[in-house]
Protein backbone atom coordinates (compact mmCIF):
# COMPACT_ATOMS: atom_id res chain seq x y z
CA UNK A 1 0.00 0.00 0.00
CA UNK A 2 2.47 2.71 1.16
CA UNK A 3 6.51 2.52 -0.03
CA UNK A 4 7.02 4.53 2.99
CA UNK A 5 9.53 2.56 4.89
CA UNK A 6 8.54 1.92 8.27
CA UNK A 7 9.54 4.36 11.28
CA UNK A 8 9.44 2.31 14.55
CA UNK A 9 11.22 3.57 17.43
CA UNK A 10 13.54 1.52 20.09
CA UNK A 11 10.70 0.38 22.20
CA UNK A 12 10.10 -1.43 25.48
CA UNK A 13 6.13 -1.73 24.85
CA UNK A 14 4.76 -4.55 22.46
CA UNK A 15 3.43 -2.64 19.43
CA UNK A 16 -0.39 -3.69 19.81
CA UNK A 17 0.00 -1.92 23.47
CA UNK A 18 1.33 1.35 21.82
CA UNK A 19 -0.63 1.38 18.93
CA UNK A 20 -3.67 2.06 21.75
CA UNK A 21 -1.91 3.98 24.00
CA UNK A 22 -1.46 7.02 21.05
CA UNK A 23 -4.78 7.33 20.00
CA UNK A 24 -5.70 6.88 23.79
CA UNK A 25 -3.09 9.48 24.86
CA UNK A 26 -4.02 11.52 22.38
CA UNK A 27 -7.70 11.30 22.99
CA UNK A 28 -7.53 12.24 26.33
CA UNK A 29 -5.53 15.44 25.28
CA UNK A 30 -8.05 16.30 22.67
CA UNK A 31 -10.28 16.20 25.42
CA UNK A 32 -8.12 18.32 27.93
CA UNK A 33 -7.91 20.74 24.21
CA UNK A 34 -11.59 21.08 23.62
CA UNK A 35 -12.90 21.42 27.19
CA UNK A 36 -10.22 24.17 28.27
CA UNK A 37 -11.44 25.88 24.88
CA UNK A 38 -15.15 25.57 25.81
CA UNK A 39 -14.36 27.13 29.48
CA UNK A 40 -12.37 30.09 28.10
CA UNK A 41 -15.59 30.58 25.43
CA UNK A 42 -18.71 29.51 27.20
CA UNK A 43 -20.07 31.32 30.73
CA UNK A 44 -20.52 29.37 33.29
CA UNK A 45 -18.81 26.00 31.52
CA UNK A 46 -18.58 22.61 33.45
CA UNK A 47 -17.81 19.35 32.63
CA UNK A 48 -21.50 18.15 33.01
CA UNK A 49 -22.60 19.92 30.28
CA UNK A 50 -19.28 20.07 27.76
CA UNK A 51 -20.91 16.86 26.21
CA UNK A 52 -23.97 19.22 25.24
CA UNK A 53 -22.75 22.56 24.78
CA UNK A 54 -20.06 20.79 22.49
CA UNK A 55 -23.10 19.31 20.36
CA UNK A 56 -23.97 22.34 17.50
CA UNK A 57 -25.89 22.67 14.29
CA UNK A 58 -26.51 18.83 12.79
CA UNK A 59 -25.62 17.38 16.17
CA UNK A 60 -28.38 18.31 17.53
CA UNK A 61 -30.62 16.91 14.44
CA UNK A 62 -28.89 13.48 15.26
CA UNK A 63 -29.57 13.39 18.77
CA UNK A 64 -33.21 14.10 18.37
CA UNK A 65 -33.63 11.32 15.57
CA UNK A 66 -31.37 8.89 18.06
CA UNK A 67 -34.37 9.08 20.41
CA UNK A 68 -37.60 9.66 18.68
CA UNK A 69 -36.92 8.06 15.25
CA UNK A 70 -37.69 9.37 11.72
CA UNK A 71 -40.75 11.79 11.09
CA UNK A 72 -43.80 11.28 9.57
CA UNK A 73 -45.10 13.10 7.29
CA UNK A 74 -47.25 16.14 7.35
CA UNK A 75 -43.77 16.40 10.43
CA UNK A 76 -45.36 16.99 14.02
CA UNK A 77 -43.43 20.22 14.39
CA UNK A 78 -44.50 21.95 11.44
CA UNK A 79 -41.87 22.37 9.23
CA UNK A 80 -40.92 21.55 5.62
CA UNK A 81 -37.54 19.97 6.77
CA UNK A 82 -37.75 16.14 8.00
CA UNK A 83 -35.13 14.07 9.74
CA UNK A 84 -34.94 12.00 6.74
CA UNK A 85 -32.32 13.35 5.03
CA UNK A 86 -29.91 12.24 7.96
CA UNK A 87 -28.71 7.77 7.49
CA UNK A 88 -30.11 5.87 10.33
CA UNK A 89 -27.15 3.45 11.18
CA UNK A 90 -25.05 5.76 13.53
CA UNK A 91 -28.24 7.30 15.22
CA UNK A 92 -29.15 3.59 16.25
CA UNK A 93 -25.48 2.81 17.04
CA UNK A 94 -26.16 5.44 19.62
CA UNK A 95 -29.63 4.47 20.71
CA UNK A 96 -28.42 0.64 21.70
CA UNK A 97 -25.11 2.26 23.35
CA UNK A 98 -27.62 4.37 25.33
CA UNK A 99 -29.92 1.97 25.96
CA UNK A 100 -27.04 -0.93 27.64
CA UNK A 101 -25.62 2.16 29.34
CA UNK A 102 -28.24 4.60 30.61
CA UNK A 103 -26.23 7.18 29.81
CA UNK A 104 -27.76 10.63 27.99
CA UNK A 105 -27.94 10.38 23.92
CA UNK A 106 -24.95 12.92 23.68
CA UNK A 107 -23.11 11.56 26.35
CA UNK A 108 -23.43 8.04 24.63
CA UNK A 109 -22.79 9.52 21.42
CA UNK A 110 -19.75 11.41 22.57
CA UNK A 111 -17.77 8.12 24.25
CA UNK A 112 -18.76 5.98 21.23
CA UNK A 113 -17.62 8.74 18.92
CA UNK A 114 -14.37 8.82 20.85
CA UNK A 115 -14.22 4.97 20.83
CA UNK A 116 -14.32 4.73 17.04
CA UNK A 117 -11.93 7.30 16.75
CA UNK A 118 -9.25 5.24 18.59
CA UNK A 119 -10.63 2.15 16.44
CA UNK A 120 -10.41 3.85 12.95
CA UNK A 121 -6.74 4.87 14.09
CA UNK A 122 -6.15 0.90 14.85
CA UNK A 123 -7.77 0.61 11.53
CA UNK A 124 -5.80 3.03 9.68
CA UNK A 125 -2.27 1.50 10.76
CA UNK A 126 -1.57 -0.87 7.79
CA UNK A 127 -3.10 1.34 5.74
CA UNK A 128 -0.65 3.86 7.02
CA UNK A 129 2.18 1.89 5.86
CA UNK A 130 2.64 0.73 9.60
CA UNK A 131 4.61 4.51 9.81
CA UNK A 132 4.60 5.29 13.76
CA UNK A 133 5.06 9.40 13.01
CA UNK A 134 2.18 8.78 10.48
CA UNK A 135 -0.13 6.50 12.83
CA UNK A 136 0.60 9.40 15.72
CA UNK A 137 -1.01 12.05 13.36
CA UNK A 138 -3.63 10.21 12.20
CA UNK A 139 -4.57 9.54 15.80
CA UNK A 140 -3.93 13.36 16.66
CA UNK A 141 -5.66 14.62 13.64
CA UNK A 142 -9.17 12.18 14.67
CA UNK A 143 -9.26 12.61 18.47
CA UNK A 144 -7.57 15.90 19.14
CA UNK A 145 -7.20 18.03 15.65
CA UNK A 146 -9.42 21.13 14.57
CA UNK A 147 -11.69 18.28 13.08
CA UNK A 148 -12.39 16.38 16.46
CA UNK A 149 -15.33 18.99 17.30
CA UNK A 150 -17.35 16.34 14.57
CA UNK A 151 -15.37 13.53 15.15
CA UNK A 152 -15.68 12.91 18.97
CA UNK A 153 -19.51 14.77 19.16
CA UNK A 154 -22.41 13.05 17.71
CA UNK A 155 -22.07 13.61 13.77
CA UNK A 156 -22.07 10.42 11.24
CA UNK A 157 -18.88 11.69 10.14
CA UNK A 158 -17.03 9.18 13.01
CA UNK A 159 -18.85 5.85 11.80
CA UNK A 160 -18.23 7.10 8.05
CA UNK A 161 -14.58 7.55 8.23
CA UNK A 162 -14.30 4.19 10.52
CA UNK A 163 -16.42 1.97 7.84
CA UNK A 164 -14.09 3.57 5.10
CA UNK A 165 -10.94 2.17 7.05
CA UNK A 166 -12.33 -0.96 7.31
CA UNK A 167 -12.97 -1.02 3.72
CA UNK A 168 -10.01 -0.13 2.61
CA UNK A 169 -8.15 -2.55 4.98
CA UNK A 170 -10.06 -5.63 3.59
CA UNK A 171 -9.35 -4.32 0.23
CA UNK A 172 -5.96 -4.03 1.39
CA UNK A 173 -5.98 -8.24 1.87
CA UNK A 174 -7.90 -8.67 -0.57
CA UNK A 175 -10.77 -9.89 2.01
CA UNK A 176 -13.78 -9.32 -0.58
CA UNK A 177 -16.48 -9.90 0.84
CA UNK A 178 -15.47 -8.92 4.24
CA UNK A 179 -15.03 -5.22 2.06
CA UNK A 180 -18.61 -5.31 0.64
CA UNK A 181 -20.27 -6.31 4.26
CA UNK A 182 -18.41 -2.74 5.64
CA UNK A 183 -19.40 -1.24 2.45
CA UNK A 184 -22.97 -2.73 3.44
CA UNK A 185 -22.77 -0.53 6.47
CA UNK A 186 -21.40 2.12 4.94
CA UNK A 187 -23.89 3.05 2.55
CA UNK A 188 -26.40 2.73 5.93
CA UNK A 189 -24.05 5.59 7.26
CA UNK A 190 -23.95 8.34 4.61
CA UNK A 191 -25.32 8.36 0.54
CA UNK A 192 -21.95 8.61 -0.94
CA UNK A 193 -20.60 5.75 1.31
CA UNK A 194 -22.56 3.67 -1.29
CA UNK A 195 -19.83 4.63 -4.19
CA UNK A 196 -17.09 2.83 -2.22
CA UNK A 197 -18.43 0.06 -4.56
CA UNK A 198 -16.30 2.11 -7.22
CA UNK A 199 -13.82 0.88 -5.18
CA UNK A 200 -14.44 -2.80 -4.33
CA UNK A 201 -14.65 -2.87 -8.30
CA UNK A 202 -11.16 -0.84 -9.06
CA UNK A 203 -9.58 -3.39 -6.09
CA UNK A 204 -10.99 -6.33 -8.16
CA UNK A 205 -9.47 -5.89 -11.19
CA UNK A 206 -5.77 -4.80 -9.68
CA UNK A 207 -6.47 -8.31 -8.15
CA UNK A 208 -7.32 -9.37 -12.05
CA UNK A 209 -4.42 -7.64 -13.49
CA UNK A 210 -2.00 -8.75 -10.71
CA UNK A 211 -3.04 -12.78 -11.84
CA UNK A 212 -2.69 -12.17 -15.12
CA UNK A 213 -6.08 -11.27 -16.15
CA UNK A 214 -7.32 -8.58 -19.13
CA UNK A 215 -10.41 -6.53 -19.94
CA UNK A 216 -11.72 -9.53 -21.59
CA UNK A 217 -11.62 -12.29 -19.06
CA UNK A 218 -12.65 -9.71 -16.37
CA UNK A 219 -16.33 -10.72 -16.63
CA UNK A 220 -16.48 -14.03 -17.02
CA UNK A 221 -13.61 -14.14 -14.30
CA UNK A 222 -15.88 -12.06 -11.65
CA UNK A 223 -18.77 -13.99 -12.43
CA UNK A 224 -17.02 -17.12 -11.80
CA UNK A 225 -16.10 -16.48 -8.02
CA UNK A 226 -19.69 -15.40 -6.42
CA UNK A 227 -17.60 -14.21 -3.40
CA UNK A 228 -16.98 -11.37 -5.32
CA UNK A 229 -20.21 -10.86 -7.29
CA UNK A 230 -21.44 -10.77 -3.60
CA UNK A 231 -19.28 -8.31 -2.74
CA UNK A 232 -20.34 -5.98 -5.40
CA UNK A 233 -24.17 -7.02 -4.44
CA UNK A 234 -24.36 -6.34 -1.02
CA UNK A 235 -22.04 -2.77 -1.13
CA UNK A 236 -25.19 -0.68 -1.31
CA UNK A 237 -27.46 -3.08 0.90
CA UNK A 238 -27.72 -0.33 3.41
CA UNK A 239 -28.56 2.45 1.29
CA UNK A 240 -31.09 0.13 -0.38
CA UNK A 241 -32.64 -0.96 3.12
CA UNK A 242 -32.94 2.60 4.25
CA UNK A 243 -34.80 3.47 1.36
CA UNK A 244 -37.61 0.45 1.89
CA UNK A 245 -37.25 2.00 5.08
CA UNK A 246 -38.53 5.26 3.75
CA UNK A 247 -40.95 3.85 1.47
CA UNK A 248 -43.24 2.32 3.80
CA UNK A 249 -42.62 4.58 6.87
CA UNK A 250 -43.87 8.07 4.03
CA UNK A 251 -44.11 6.34 0.87
CA UNK A 252 -41.05 7.79 -0.94
CA UNK A 253 -37.73 5.73 -1.02
CA UNK A 254 -35.98 8.87 -2.09
CA UNK A 255 -36.98 11.05 0.75
CA UNK A 256 -33.29 11.62 1.87
CA UNK A 257 -32.84 13.07 -1.67
CA UNK A 258 -36.42 15.13 -2.24
CA UNK A 259 -36.55 16.44 1.20
CA UNK A 260 -33.01 18.60 0.35
CA UNK A 261 -35.26 20.60 -0.70
CA UNK A 262 -36.42 21.86 2.32
CA UNK A 263 -33.14 23.20 3.11
CA UNK A 264 -33.25 25.31 -0.16
CA UNK A 265 -29.52 24.31 -1.32
CA UNK A 266 -28.53 25.27 -5.01
CA UNK A 267 -27.95 23.58 -7.72
CA UNK A 268 -25.23 24.26 -10.31
CA UNK A 269 -21.79 22.80 -11.44
CA UNK A 270 -19.24 22.53 -8.68
CA UNK A 271 -16.23 24.14 -10.50
CA UNK A 272 -18.81 27.14 -11.24
CA UNK A 273 -19.22 26.94 -6.85
CA UNK A 274 -15.87 26.97 -5.93
CA UNK A 275 -14.84 29.60 -8.46
CA UNK A 276 -17.49 32.05 -6.57
CA UNK A 277 -16.04 31.27 -3.36
CA UNK A 278 -12.64 31.54 -3.81
CA UNK A 279 -13.67 34.72 -5.24
CA UNK A 280 -15.35 35.77 -2.35
CA UNK A 281 -12.67 38.46 -1.18
CA UNK A 282 -13.33 40.14 2.30
CA UNK A 283 -14.51 43.51 2.83
CA UNK A 284 -11.77 44.14 4.54
CA UNK A 285 -8.60 43.06 6.22
CA UNK A 286 -6.87 39.97 5.05
CA UNK A 287 -9.01 37.23 6.98
CA UNK A 288 -10.18 34.82 4.00
CA UNK A 289 -14.13 34.48 3.85
CA UNK A 290 -15.90 31.36 5.00
CA UNK A 291 -16.12 30.80 1.62
CA UNK A 292 -12.87 31.23 0.43
CA UNK A 293 -11.96 28.81 3.26
CA UNK A 294 -14.47 25.89 1.91
CA UNK A 295 -12.80 26.78 -1.61
CA UNK A 296 -9.23 25.89 -0.38
CA UNK A 297 -10.71 22.72 1.57
CA UNK A 298 -11.85 21.26 -1.74
CA UNK A 299 -8.91 22.04 -3.70
CA UNK A 300 -7.02 20.16 -1.20
CA UNK A 301 -9.01 17.31 -1.20
CA UNK A 302 -8.77 17.49 -5.07
CA UNK A 303 -5.04 17.67 -4.69
CA UNK A 304 -4.94 15.07 -2.25
CA UNK A 305 -6.87 12.68 -4.93
CA UNK A 306 -4.37 13.32 -7.62
CA UNK A 307 -1.09 12.37 -5.01
CA UNK A 308 -3.48 8.99 -4.16
CA UNK A 309 -3.85 9.28 -8.19
CA UNK A 310 0.15 9.23 -8.54
CA UNK A 311 0.43 6.68 -6.23
CA UNK A 312 -1.66 4.46 -7.83
CA UNK A 313 -3.87 4.38 -4.99
CA UNK A 314 -6.78 4.00 -7.58
CA UNK A 315 -9.67 2.51 -5.29
CA UNK A 316 -9.01 5.58 -2.62
CA UNK A 317 -8.52 8.00 -5.37
CA UNK A 318 -11.87 7.22 -7.20
CA UNK A 319 -13.87 7.05 -4.01
CA UNK A 320 -12.46 10.80 -3.07
CA UNK A 321 -13.25 11.81 -6.11
CA UNK A 322 -16.88 11.63 -6.16
CA UNK A 323 -17.19 11.63 -2.63
CA UNK A 324 -15.26 15.39 -3.08
CA UNK A 325 -17.59 16.07 -5.94
CA UNK A 326 -21.30 15.01 -5.54
CA UNK A 327 -22.01 16.99 -2.95
CA UNK A 328 -20.53 19.80 -5.15
CA UNK A 329 -23.30 19.92 -6.67
CA UNK A 330 -25.28 21.35 -4.31
CA UNK A 331 -23.34 23.78 -3.53
CA UNK A 332 -20.56 24.33 -0.63
CA UNK A 333 -21.83 24.23 2.61
CA UNK A 334 -20.22 21.46 5.28
CA UNK A 335 -17.91 20.96 2.21
CA UNK A 336 -14.94 21.30 5.05
CA UNK A 337 -16.59 18.94 7.30
CA UNK A 338 -17.25 16.21 3.92
CA UNK A 339 -13.13 16.45 2.84
CA UNK A 340 -12.01 16.01 6.22
CA UNK A 341 -13.68 12.85 7.01
CA UNK A 342 -13.06 11.47 4.31
CA UNK A 343 -11.15 8.53 5.30
CA UNK A 344 -8.10 8.52 2.13
CA UNK A 345 -7.40 12.47 2.63
CA UNK A 346 -6.00 12.56 6.62
CA UNK A 347 -4.72 9.16 5.57
CA UNK A 348 -3.14 10.63 2.82
CA UNK A 349 -2.23 13.98 4.31
CA UNK A 350 -0.43 12.50 7.71
CA UNK A 351 1.40 10.27 5.29
CA UNK A 352 3.21 13.29 3.91
CA UNK A 353 3.54 15.25 7.22
CA UNK A 354 5.33 12.25 8.60
CA UNK A 355 7.52 12.14 6.43
CA UNK A 356 10.07 14.84 7.63
CA UNK A 357 10.82 14.30 11.91
CA UNK A 358 10.54 18.21 11.93
CA UNK A 359 7.50 18.36 9.47
CA UNK A 360 5.86 15.81 11.84
CA UNK A 361 6.97 17.72 14.81
CA UNK A 362 5.25 20.86 13.08
CA UNK A 363 2.62 19.07 12.19
CA UNK A 364 1.45 17.87 15.46
CA UNK A 365 1.61 20.92 17.35
CA UNK A 366 -0.21 22.44 14.46
CA UNK A 367 -3.36 19.61 14.96
CA UNK A 368 -3.11 20.29 18.61
CA UNK A 369 -3.13 24.22 18.17
CA UNK A 370 -5.88 23.92 15.49
CA UNK A 371 -7.93 21.96 17.86
CA UNK A 372 -8.17 24.45 20.37
CA UNK A 373 -9.33 27.17 18.05
CA UNK A 374 -11.69 25.15 16.09
CA UNK A 375 -12.94 24.24 18.83
CA UNK A 376 -13.56 28.32 19.95
CA UNK A 377 -15.03 28.46 16.21
CA UNK A 378 -17.10 25.92 16.47
CA UNK A 379 -18.51 27.22 19.79
CA UNK A 380 -18.59 31.15 18.28
CA UNK A 381 -20.48 29.87 15.28
CA UNK A 382 -17.70 30.51 13.02
CA UNK A 383 -19.66 29.72 9.47
CA UNK A 384 -17.25 27.56 7.76
CA UNK A 385 -17.40 25.03 10.43
CA UNK A 386 -21.24 24.42 9.87
CA UNK B 1 -14.93 -22.54 -2.12
CA UNK B 2 -16.83 -26.20 -1.99
CA UNK B 3 -19.99 -26.31 -4.73
CA UNK B 4 -22.54 -26.39 -1.82
CA UNK B 5 -20.73 -22.74 -0.33
CA UNK B 6 -20.76 -21.60 -4.22
CA UNK B 7 -24.06 -22.46 -5.15
CA UNK B 8 -25.42 -20.66 -1.71
CA UNK B 9 -23.44 -17.92 -2.44
CA UNK B 10 -24.93 -17.39 -5.56
CA UNK B 11 -28.35 -17.88 -4.26
CA UNK B 12 -27.61 -15.31 -1.88
CA UNK B 13 -26.74 -13.21 -4.84
CA UNK B 14 -29.76 -13.40 -6.39
CA UNK B 15 -31.86 -12.59 -3.18
CA UNK B 16 -30.17 -9.55 -2.90
CA UNK B 17 -30.08 -8.46 -6.57
CA UNK B 18 -34.29 -9.12 -6.29
CA UNK B 19 -34.45 -7.07 -3.31
CA UNK B 20 -32.66 -3.73 -4.86
CA UNK B 21 -34.69 -4.53 -7.94
CA UNK B 22 -37.91 -4.55 -5.94
CA UNK B 23 -36.72 -1.27 -3.90
CA UNK B 24 -35.63 0.33 -7.12
CA UNK B 25 -39.56 -0.15 -8.07
CA UNK B 26 -40.43 1.33 -5.00
CA UNK B 27 -38.01 3.92 -5.38
CA UNK B 28 -40.05 5.18 -9.03
CA UNK B 29 -43.36 4.38 -7.62
CA UNK B 30 -43.64 6.50 -4.43
CA UNK B 31 -47.10 6.59 -2.67
CA UNK B 32 -47.33 9.63 -1.21
CA UNK B 33 -49.98 12.53 -0.69
CA UNK B 34 -50.79 15.56 -3.12
CA UNK B 35 -49.50 18.20 -0.83
CA UNK B 36 -46.07 16.02 -0.46
CA UNK B 37 -45.44 15.45 -4.04
CA UNK B 38 -46.36 19.02 -5.34
CA UNK B 39 -43.68 20.25 -3.06
CA UNK B 40 -40.97 17.91 -2.72
CA UNK B 41 -40.53 15.83 -5.66
CA UNK B 42 -43.16 17.61 -8.20
CA UNK B 43 -41.87 20.77 -7.58
CA UNK B 44 -44.98 22.83 -9.17
CA UNK B 45 -45.06 24.47 -5.82
CA UNK B 46 -42.70 26.56 -2.62
CA UNK B 47 -45.12 26.31 0.10
CA UNK B 48 -45.85 23.17 1.56
CA UNK B 49 -49.36 23.23 2.89
CA UNK B 50 -48.86 22.69 7.12
CA UNK B 51 -51.66 21.01 8.75
CA UNK B 52 -51.82 24.25 11.47
CA UNK B 53 -55.36 24.55 12.71
CA UNK B 54 -56.52 28.27 11.47
CA UNK B 55 -58.04 29.00 14.68
CA UNK B 56 -58.57 32.36 14.70
CA UNK B 57 -61.05 34.88 16.61
CA UNK B 58 -62.98 37.40 13.52
CA UNK B 59 -61.72 40.88 13.87
CA UNK B 60 -59.04 40.19 15.93
CA UNK B 61 -55.69 41.75 13.44
CA UNK B 62 -52.65 39.36 14.17
CA UNK B 63 -49.44 41.09 13.44
CA UNK B 64 -46.11 39.01 12.61
CA UNK B 65 -44.41 40.74 14.78
CA UNK B 66 -42.40 38.41 17.53
CA UNK B 67 -43.99 39.58 20.21
CA UNK B 68 -47.40 37.74 18.35
CA UNK B 69 -46.20 34.98 16.94
CA UNK B 70 -47.94 32.51 18.80
CA UNK B 71 -51.37 33.89 17.43
CA UNK B 72 -49.48 34.15 13.68
CA UNK B 73 -48.39 30.90 14.09
CA UNK B 74 -52.16 29.63 14.31
CA UNK B 75 -52.91 30.86 10.40
CA UNK B 76 -49.68 30.83 9.76
CA UNK B 77 -49.50 27.49 6.43
CA UNK B 78 -46.43 27.83 4.30
CA UNK B 79 -44.80 30.50 2.07
CA UNK B 80 -43.20 32.59 5.54
CA UNK B 81 -40.31 32.92 7.67
CA UNK B 82 -39.71 34.82 10.50
CA UNK B 83 -40.80 36.90 12.56
CA UNK B 84 -37.96 39.71 11.27
CA UNK B 85 -38.30 42.56 12.78
CA UNK B 86 -41.76 44.00 12.30
CA UNK B 87 -42.94 41.38 10.15
CA UNK B 88 -42.34 37.59 8.33
CA UNK B 89 -40.94 37.59 5.02
CA UNK B 90 -42.45 35.32 2.09
CA UNK B 91 -40.28 32.84 0.43
CA UNK B 92 -41.02 31.42 -3.03
CA UNK B 93 -43.29 32.16 -5.14
CA UNK B 94 -46.70 31.67 -2.74
CA UNK B 95 -47.56 32.21 0.74
CA UNK B 96 -50.62 30.87 2.97
CA UNK B 97 -52.81 31.59 5.45
CA UNK B 98 -55.79 29.97 7.28
CA UNK B 99 -58.35 31.25 9.24
CA UNK B 100 -60.57 29.45 10.82
CA UNK B 101 -63.78 31.29 13.09
CA UNK B 102 -66.85 30.31 14.70
CA UNK B 103 -68.74 33.82 14.71
CA UNK B 104 -71.57 33.64 12.23
CA UNK B 105 -70.88 36.31 9.56
CA UNK B 106 -72.02 37.09 5.73
CA UNK B 107 -69.24 39.40 4.57
CA UNK B 108 -66.17 39.96 5.37
CA UNK B 109 -63.60 42.70 5.14
CA UNK B 110 -59.58 41.71 4.53
CA UNK B 111 -56.96 43.66 5.77
CA UNK B 112 -53.19 43.28 4.65
CA UNK B 113 -50.41 45.15 5.21
CA UNK B 114 -47.17 44.39 3.18
CA UNK B 115 -44.14 46.46 2.47
CA UNK B 116 -41.96 45.30 -1.01
CA UNK B 117 -38.45 43.80 -0.25
CA UNK B 118 -35.37 45.99 -0.86
CA UNK B 119 -32.29 44.47 -2.83
CA UNK B 120 -29.09 46.01 -2.87
CA UNK B 121 -30.74 49.39 -1.30
CA UNK B 122 -33.57 49.80 -3.97
CA UNK B 123 -37.56 48.63 -3.52
CA UNK B 124 -38.25 45.96 -5.69
CA UNK B 125 -42.00 46.72 -6.88
CA UNK B 126 -43.89 43.76 -6.29
CA UNK B 127 -47.39 42.30 -7.51
CA UNK B 128 -49.09 40.47 -5.01
CA UNK B 129 -52.52 37.98 -6.00
CA UNK B 130 -54.74 37.67 -3.50
CA UNK B 131 -56.72 34.30 -3.59
CA UNK B 132 -59.48 33.22 -0.87
CA UNK B 133 -60.43 30.11 -1.14
CA UNK B 134 -59.56 29.34 -4.97
CA UNK B 135 -60.84 32.99 -5.75
CA UNK B 136 -58.45 36.29 -7.60
CA UNK B 137 -60.04 38.46 -4.99
CA UNK B 138 -57.77 41.28 -6.21
CA UNK B 139 -54.12 41.59 -7.54
CA UNK B 140 -52.34 44.95 -5.64
CA UNK B 141 -49.10 46.48 -6.25
CA UNK B 142 -46.26 47.43 -4.03
CA UNK B 143 -43.80 50.05 -4.47
CA UNK B 144 -43.30 51.94 -1.23
CA UNK B 145 -40.79 51.74 0.97
CA UNK B 146 -43.46 51.85 3.92
CA UNK B 147 -45.72 48.94 4.62
CA UNK B 148 -49.12 49.65 2.57
CA UNK B 149 -52.24 48.45 3.36
CA UNK B 150 -54.99 46.96 1.24
CA UNK B 151 -58.65 46.57 2.20
CA UNK B 152 -60.72 43.69 0.16
CA UNK B 153 -64.15 42.78 0.40
CA UNK B 154 -65.67 39.26 0.52
CA UNK B 155 -68.43 36.75 1.06
CA UNK B 156 -68.17 34.87 4.20
CA UNK B 157 -67.16 31.09 3.54
CA UNK B 158 -70.37 29.03 4.78
CA UNK B 159 -68.21 26.65 6.67
CA UNK B 160 -66.40 29.04 8.65
CA UNK B 161 -62.83 28.40 7.06
CA UNK B 162 -60.69 30.78 4.51
CA UNK B 163 -57.69 29.50 2.58
CA UNK B 164 -56.03 32.77 1.84
CA UNK B 165 -53.28 32.44 -0.68
CA UNK B 166 -50.91 35.36 -1.63
CA UNK B 167 -48.90 34.80 -4.66
CA UNK B 168 -46.14 36.80 -6.16
CA UNK B 169 -45.25 36.95 -9.68
CA UNK B 170 -42.68 39.40 -9.19
CA UNK B 171 -40.36 37.44 -6.70
CA UNK B 172 -36.54 37.84 -7.28
CA UNK B 173 -33.75 35.43 -6.02
CA UNK B 174 -31.47 37.54 -3.91
CA UNK B 175 -28.23 35.96 -4.23
CA UNK B 176 -27.17 33.71 -7.85
CA UNK B 177 -27.51 30.81 -6.94
CA UNK B 178 -31.12 30.73 -5.03
CA UNK B 179 -33.59 28.09 -5.66
CA UNK B 180 -36.68 29.19 -6.36
CA UNK B 181 -38.57 28.52 -2.61
CA UNK B 182 -36.22 31.28 -2.04
CA UNK B 183 -37.08 33.90 -3.78
CA UNK B 184 -38.21 37.50 -1.93
CA UNK B 185 -40.79 39.19 -2.90
CA UNK B 186 -42.54 40.92 0.31
CA UNK B 187 -42.58 41.09 4.31
CA UNK B 188 -45.81 40.64 5.85
CA UNK B 189 -46.50 42.86 8.65
CA UNK B 190 -50.38 42.33 9.76
CA UNK B 191 -53.67 40.05 8.62
CA UNK B 192 -57.02 40.93 9.46
CA UNK B 193 -60.64 39.27 8.99
CA UNK B 194 -63.07 41.67 9.90
CA UNK B 195 -66.61 41.14 10.08
CA UNK B 196 -68.25 43.66 7.39
CA UNK B 197 -70.37 45.76 10.21
CA UNK B 198 -66.84 46.86 11.51
CA UNK B 199 -64.89 48.08 8.96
Amino acid sequence: MSDAVALRPPRTLPLGLVLILIPLALAIAGLAIRYLAYAATVPDASIASFAQGMCRWDCSWYVKLSQTGYDPFPVPTMINAGNWAFFPLYPILVAIVRTLTGLQTIVAATGLSIMLCIASARVAWPLLGKDLRAYTLFSAFLVAGPFSIWLTTFYTEVLFLFLTLCVFAALQKRQFLLAGLFAALLSATRIVGVFIVFAILIEIWQAHRANGGNWRDFIPAVLKRPELLLALFIAPLGLFAYMAYLHFHIGDALAFSHVQRAWSRPSGLPPVFVWNALTSFPREGWVPTPSQQLAVAVIVGYALSIVLLVKKRYGMAVYSLICLTLPLFAGMASVLRFTAALAPMPLMLTELLASRRWLFAVALLGLLAGGYFTTIGWLTGYLSLV
Amino acid sequence: MSSTLRLGAYLLCGIVALFELGVVWLMLHPNVPPDYRAYYIDKTTTCLNQPVSGSYKLGTTVRFTPEDKDAAKLIRVCGLEGPTGDGNHAVGTSARLRFVYAEPATALTLQLAMVAIQKAGAIVPQRVEIVANGTLLDTVSLNAPAPQRFALPLVAPADGKLELELRFPDAVPMGPTDPDNRLRSIKLISAALLPADQV
